[in-house]
């Protein structure tokens, strides 16, 4: 019984593959829009589409191949989305798609999956509402485009670069995503894979919100409100992202909000406002994370509880930690070892790479800071260092109660690939330089000697 | 008041300093720090393998805040108090006192500022090579506000050689009045601000900032290298404050230029009707 059933799947599937057909559309082609030769597929086929401009709001309701030869346009009428996908195991390579509608309600977008198993390649999106909306669509990978949201609109009227809505098992690789909301939002989206991709100028470059188990790795955010933004979300895994220069008075590298069992690792943080923002986060580990030169770098309200952050290095931020709040009851070291921060002054006399003195984490200021965000404004005067110091002389006002009890003595080697460094030099800041070290020297002597 | 005359005076006095030690001590020490501080800063960055422009540049806005008033106010003190009657003689010659004070100002603008770009060329030099050059507006605006800050200070210090008369009183009044700017006062409202409730601590404290002109030239130059948001939610605050970024930063360099010149004004006054 079974062999026979096996035998009749085979025959199927290699009657399939027999009538796979190519149907090209074009000018001069069999097919001269599109819609006439989605209409004359049989599934299974594939759609050449040469070069040119076609009608868009299309519907794929069969399994088909969409596949553009030096990059067609496809062009919506301003109404709905561009194309959507109704058929399983469908498509999508190398076109061009622009002008959806413009209704967030009706989910308008580039392309509107709502079926599973899709594979939606190497396109460029752009004048779109949403860029690829996944609706109750779970198993496809979408990998290699590019997406360009509305520029002109207010931010919370534009739709997400890539929405995700109910669907588990998605993986996004190696997209590229701007001028949209949030770059990649996925709600209710469990077991997604998110990979190499990079998203800037949007708000949320990643919005996770009640979505567990989810994986993010390589990817890219800068100049977004926030990085990464994970809420009311379980068993996040985030290594080798880079969050850079995400700026403004509420921005963050990586913003957590009722989140639980995360685990960092490897992550770049470097230039934010805020790099890690942590509002009810549980037992969530922090681990060989580069931080630096952020404004500050955690910034944490007392009701996150039962994290770590171990040998990750804090470098040159100009604030370490701010808490809101009494205290929390964080981990700075696991198994034995801290992390390293770039302004800790002790000494290691055993020579075993762990200081011998605890590093206290804030200074009194930034612990009153966390307190009074308005005295902020002393940041880099002489004040503020003043009171930093008496503090060091004078340990009887020990306010801060957040310790490294095993600070690093040096750096943690990270196996990262750090952004390279600027090889072509300003020649005009340089000149500049130059005349303003030259012409007092001369103008000195100038007065020596006349 | 006589532009030929006032000119002369500078030139004498920028020649008095470049032949005084004190400019060359200064501009070597200035030099030397802030060649460190852009050493450090930038070099050591190679460690983590990106460029730290910002955090260069606010050290160095650091060492200006505690350096140049303290340059600005002793040589603004004691060049209007000198020993074996210089100044009298000045005095005597057919010139207006205003003539004098313009002058004197001048030429002790000029010392200070040969001294202070010699470092931030120094600097410059190792920051750009270490750099893209992204940052360097930022850079030549710390310049210009250090320049404007110097300003203010030897105003400041000839305003108290003025009431002080005598050069140990002058030093000893420029001394506090350093101490006074670029500590105390930041203390001060600090404690105040913290026994006030919420509102009334805010405006304490950005209207506190128009009363010191350290703070509005830290303030300003911190705005112009990290923008608004390097200050956190007071930063947001201060924005609403001034009613803007750009209308607050107009506002501070406007105030900081106001206390140049009141001091001036007031010493002009005060010169004019004193017995020398």
């Amino acid at each position: 019984m079974m062999v026979v059933r096996l035998g009749i799947a085979a025959v199927v599937l290699v009657a399939g593959i027999l009538e796979a057909d190519t149907l090209s559309a074009g000018a001069g082609r069999r097919y001269h829009s599109v819609r006439e030769a989605i209409a004359a597929a049989v599934p299974g086929d594939t759609i050449r589409i040469e070069a040119g401009t076609y009608a868009g709001n299309l519907v794929l309701d069969k399994r088909l191949t969409l596949e553009g030869v030096a990059k067609p346009v496809i062009r919506g009428d301003g109404r709905g989305s561009v194309i959507a996908v109704l058929a399983e195991g469908c498509t999508i390579r190398g076109l061009v798609i622009e002008h959806s509608g413009g209704m967030l309600v009706h989910e308008d977008s580039g392309i509107l999956l709502h079926a599973g198993g899709n594979r939606i390649e190497n396109n460029e999106l752009r004048d779109v509402l949403f860029g690829v909306y996944f609706f109750g669509a779970s198993n496809n990978i979408l990998a290699g485009n590019t997406i360009r949201g509305r520029a002109w609109l207010d931010a919370g009227e534009r739709g997400g670069g890539i929405h995700i809505y109910n669907a588990t098992g998605n993986t996004i690789l190696a997209n590229v995503i701007t001028d949209t909301r949030d770059g990649m939002y996925l709600q209710y989206a469990n077991h997604s894979v998110v990979r190499g991709n990079r998203a800037y100028g949007v708000r949320y470059g990643l919005h996770y919100m009640y979505s567990d188990d989810n994986t993010f790795e390589d990817n890219s955010f800068s100049h977004n409100v926030a990085g990464a933004a994970i809420m009311y979300s379980r068993r996040i895994v985030l290594r080798r992202n880079r969050f850079v220069h995400n700026r403004g008075f509420s921005s963050f590298g990586i913003l957590f909000q009722e989140a639980e069992n995360c685990i960092a690792e490897e992550n770049v943080l470097v230039g934010n406002a805020v790099a890690i923002f942590m509002e009810a986060v549980r037992g969530s580990t922090f681990r060989k994370n580069l931080i630096a030169a952020n404004d500050n770098a955690l910034k944490m309200f007392s009701s996150a509880s039962g994290n770590a952050f171990e040998a990750n290095n804090f470098i040159d931020n100009l604030s370490p930690l701010e808490v809101i709040g009494r205290s929390t009851d964080t981990r700075w070291s696991g198994l034995g070892r801290g992390n390293y921060w770039s302004d800790y002054e002790g000494y290691d006399l055993n020579a075993d790479g762990i200081g011998d003195v605890p590093f206290k984490i804030q200074n009194v200021f930034q612990h009153l800071e966390g307190q009074y965000p308005r005295i902020g404004i002393y940041l880099y005067s002489p004040a503020s260092q003043a009171l930093a110091a008496a503090e060091k002389a004078f340990p009887v006002f020990e306010i801060s109660r957040e310790f490294d009890r095993q600070p690093l003595m040096k750096p943690v080697a990270l196996g990262l690939t750090m952004p390279e460094r600027p090889r072509r030099r300003g020649f005009f800041p340089l000149a500049a330089s130059f005349a303003m070290l030259v012409t007092p020297v001369w103008l000195y002597r100038k007065g020596r000697t006349s | 008041m006589d532009w030929i005359i006032i000119r002369a005076i500078a030139s004498l006095e920028f020649r008095i300093h470049t032949r005084s030690r004190w400019t060359l001590l200064f501009g070597l020490v200035f030099a030397a720090l802030s060649l460190g501080i852009a050493y450090f800063g930038m070099i050591t960055a190679g460690l983590v393998g990106f460029q730290n422009f910002t955090r260069t540049s606010a050290s160095l806005l650091n060492l200006v805040i505690y350096l140049v008033p303290l340059m600005s106010l002793t040589m603004g003190a004691l060049s209007f108090t000198t020993e074996h009657g210089a100044v009298e003689l000045l005095f005597a010659q057919p010139v207006e006192r205003n003539e004098i004070l313009l002058g004197k100002v001048g030429g002790l603008f000029a010392s200070v500022a040969v001294a202070t770009c010699f470092g931030f060329g120094a600097a410059g030099i190792v920051i750009s090579l270490n750099s893209d050059g992204g940052g360097m507006a930022g850079y030549a605006a710390l310049v210009a506000l250090t320049l404007l800050l110097a300003f203010v200070f030897l105003a400041l210090g000839t305003m108290v050689a003025v009431i002080a008369r005598t050069r140990t009183r002058a030093f000893g009044y420029a001394l506090f009045t350093w101490f006074f700017f670029v500590l105390f006062y930041d203390l001060l409202v600090m404690g105040i601000a913290f026994v006030l409730k919420e509102r009334a601590a805010n405006v304490l404290i950005f209207l506190s900032l128009f009363g010191n002109p350290a703070d509005m030239m830290r303030v300003s130059a911190l705005i112009a290298l990290g923008g608004t948001t390097i200050f956190g939610a007071a930063g947001a605050l201060l924005v609403k404050f001034l009613g803007g970024a750009v209308a607050g930063c107009v506002l501070l360099i406007a105030a900081l230029t106001a206390w140049g010149i009141a001091p001036l004004a007031v010493a002009g006054h005060i010169l004019k009707k004193q017995d020398i």
